[in-house]
């Protein structure tokens, strides 16, 4: 049994069922810690980088990100709820699967039948969801979600606007409230933050390795792990390393 | 059962004009009473007239039997033929216009019958035969009338709320009751509702409103301008409510075009559009414009446009099927209303970023002045 408290992530981009959730919660589950509140799918996904919460409570229909691309981002990494407001063909699947829903408006009922499922889950399996059902129904569901990508970054420097082709970009870095673009010809500073440029971005193409780190893979040369389990990024023809986070290094296992 | 049930009247009238009340016209008839006589009902009267045959044969005295017989078949006749007349006619007229038909077919051939046959001591028996012959025959033509005509009844009622059912289900699917709206909605005002907070009066007044003039909204092939545009103006209200400052609405239509009529729905639908594709999306949030003029262009015939604009992220390049099918359907029913080239709808990407989707359509002079 897992001593520590469960910690949690609630998104929903409308306020009055984020907030319906939230007093739901508390009363459902008094010693559950919201770590986080999300209003967006990007701040959701922010926010589960920063927190690692346990549970993810995530609305579908979100800015930004979908709840169902936060939840592929997520992965194994914690249990995941879909909060919805009408019954999609999808729901009968979360419903036989390891992940959950609830329709909103939420009532104490179901959600206290949600807390039980999520509570069993937490004490037997460490870590969350089963992959192989949540993955079916997440390949489902984003089948359908197409995205506009943009080619060009426009960045002012002084006076100038410069456009910056997003194929010659080598890496994004997140820079306060800023993005600093890496490029072949130098670096600029975007006023997109790291997380909704995220968003925009072609994940097969540009691969997040840190909160604040997005790379093209094409110019990854190796990933070298370290002596405590920290991983870095060389880069082809550049001096720099990026440190690779925890929760990315996943992506680099060799085959 | 709770359903209590008000002491039955008692319908005194059945005694000197019996039969079912109610006249079913021609057209229900059609429609309800199309069967022929219930096979049941003719084998169980020719199992009684069997039994009947039987017990005359048994108890008549043999001479008057052969007469006997023929004034039961004579009955047997006249009364299916009057009960196939009430079956297709099972009112009080239809019954009473049976019942002296299946009376005197009878009473003419007993008659003749007793014309034929010298006179003897067996009147009583033709008359207990005719007696009761004409008793039963009337009793079962009654209750054919009756039974029948509440067949006919509760099949017309029957077919009427399964009719009301699938109208309310296709004003429903056509006012667009979008579930995600109407459950979004709800799960805010069940917690505006819980917590007091005053939201929960104005959004349950927007979202009445709008069910209201959403609902008789597709009555009518054309609607008025503003009709639709009430059903708009409260569609984003409950959208503003929900959405807070994500959401700036400016409508600016001049109440001299409410009178222009379009197909019911196409206007909430590019608004609907708007704001599904173009402000929730945003991550701040957005605005939205709805705009009318009369355009008069030289040259050109008069014509209404209609904008609905957003500052969204433009439209998509290849739209994706689901809103492809919400504007081409528009399109098609604006187009079947007022023909093309004469009405267009088209979506372009605006001046600034978003979308703008633009209605033109022929302006009508007499529907300026409302009626």
């Amino acid at each position: 049994m897992n001593t520590r408290q469960a910690t949690a992530l609630v998104a929903d981009d409308e306020e009055a069922p984020r907030d319906q959730l939230l007093a739901g919660l508390r009363s459902a589950w008094p010693e559950l810690d919201v770590v986080a509140v999300a209003g967006n799918g990007v701040d959701a996904w922010d926010a589960f980088l920063e927190h690692e919460p346990d549970l993810c409570f995530l609305d579908i229909r979100m800015p930004g990100l979908s709840g169902i691309e936060v939840a592929r981002r997520i992965g194994e990494r914690a249990a995941v709820v879909f909060a919805t407001a009408h019954g999609d063909h999808a729901l009968a699947a979360f419903d036989a699967g390891a992940v959950d829903y609830l329709l909103k408006p939420v009532t104490a009922d179901r959600l206290a039948q949600t807390v039980q499922r999520l509570r069993l889950r937490l004490a037997s399996v460490p870590g969350g969801a089963d992959p192989t059902a949540l993955a079916a129904v997440l390949a489902r569901l984003t089948a359908a979600q197409p995205r506009r990508l943009p080619t060009v970054l426009q960045a002012t420097v002084g006076r100038e606007v410069r456009l910056i082709p997003v194929d010659e970009v080598v890496y994004f870095e997140a820079d306060a409230r800023y993005t600093r673009v890496v490029h072949a010809g130098g670096d600029a500073l975007i006023r997109t933050p790291l997380k909704e440029l995220l968003a925009q971005l072609d994940e097969q193409q540009f691969w997040q390795v840190h909160r604040s780190t997005i790379v093209h893979h094409r110019h990854i040369a190796a990933a070298v792990r370290g002596d405590e389990g920290q991983m870095h990024l060389l880069l082809r023809g550049r001096s720099e390393r990026l440190t690779v986070s925890r929760h990315f290094q996943g992506l680099f296992k060799g085959q | 059962m709770t359903r209590s049930r008000a002491p039955e009247t008692i319908d005194w009238s059945q005694l000197w004009y019996p039969g079912p009340r109610r006249v079913f016209t021609a057209a229900e008839m059609a429609e309800a009473g199309q069967d022929g006589p219930s096979r049941t009902m003719l084998v169980v009267t020719l199992a009684n007239v069997a039994i009947l045959v039987g017990v005359l044969l048994v108890m008549a005295p043999p001479d008057v039997v052969g007469g006997l017989m023929l004034s039961v078949l004579a009955f047997l006749l006249a009364s299916s033929a009057a009960a196939n007349w009430v079956w297709w006619r099972p009112s009080r007229l239809g019954l009473l216009q049976a019942s002296l038909g299946a009376t005197f077919a009878p009473l003419v051939v007993t008659w003749l019958v007793r014309s034929w046959v010298p006179e003897r001591s067996d009147r009583v028996w033709h008359g207990v035969v005719l007696a009761g012959g004409v008793g039963v025959v009337v009793v079962m033509l009654w209750f054919v009338a009756v039974w029948r005509a509440q067949q006919i009844e509760s099949r017309l009622r029957e077919r009427a709320e399964r009719e009301q059912a699938i109208e309310m289900a296709r004003r429903l699917a056509a006012a667009q009751l979008e579930p995600h709206f109407l459950f979004n909605t709800l799960a805010s005002l069940q917690h505006w509702v819980d917590t007091g907070d005053a939201r929960a009066s104005r959004l349950l007044s927007a979202l009445t409103g709008y069910l209201r003039t959403t609902l008789p909204m597709f009555d009518r092939p054309l609607l008025p301008l503003a009709d639709e545009l009430a059903a708009v103006r409260h569609y984003l209200e409950v959208m503003r409510l929900r959405l807070g400052d994500r959401l700036q609405v400016e409508i600016d239509v001049p109440t001299s075009l409410g009178a222009q009529r379009l197909p019911p729905g196409l206007l909430l639908t590019l608004v609907e559009n708007a704001l599904l594709h173009g402000i929730e999306p945003q991550l701040a949030g957005g605005r939205l414009w709805v705009r009318a003029l009369r355009d008069t262009a030289p040259g050109g015939p008069e014509r209404v446009v209609l904008e609905v604009q957003d500052n969204g992220p433009g439209p998509a390049p290849d739209p994706s099927p689901r809103q492809g099918t919400g504007l081409t359907n528009a399109r098609q029913r604006l187009q079947l209303a007022y023909g093309h080239p004469a009405a267009t709808l088209e979506l372009a990407a605006a001046d600034g970023g978003g979308a703008i989707a633009r209605i033109r359509w022929p302006f009508e002079p007499q529907a300026s002045t409302r009626p």
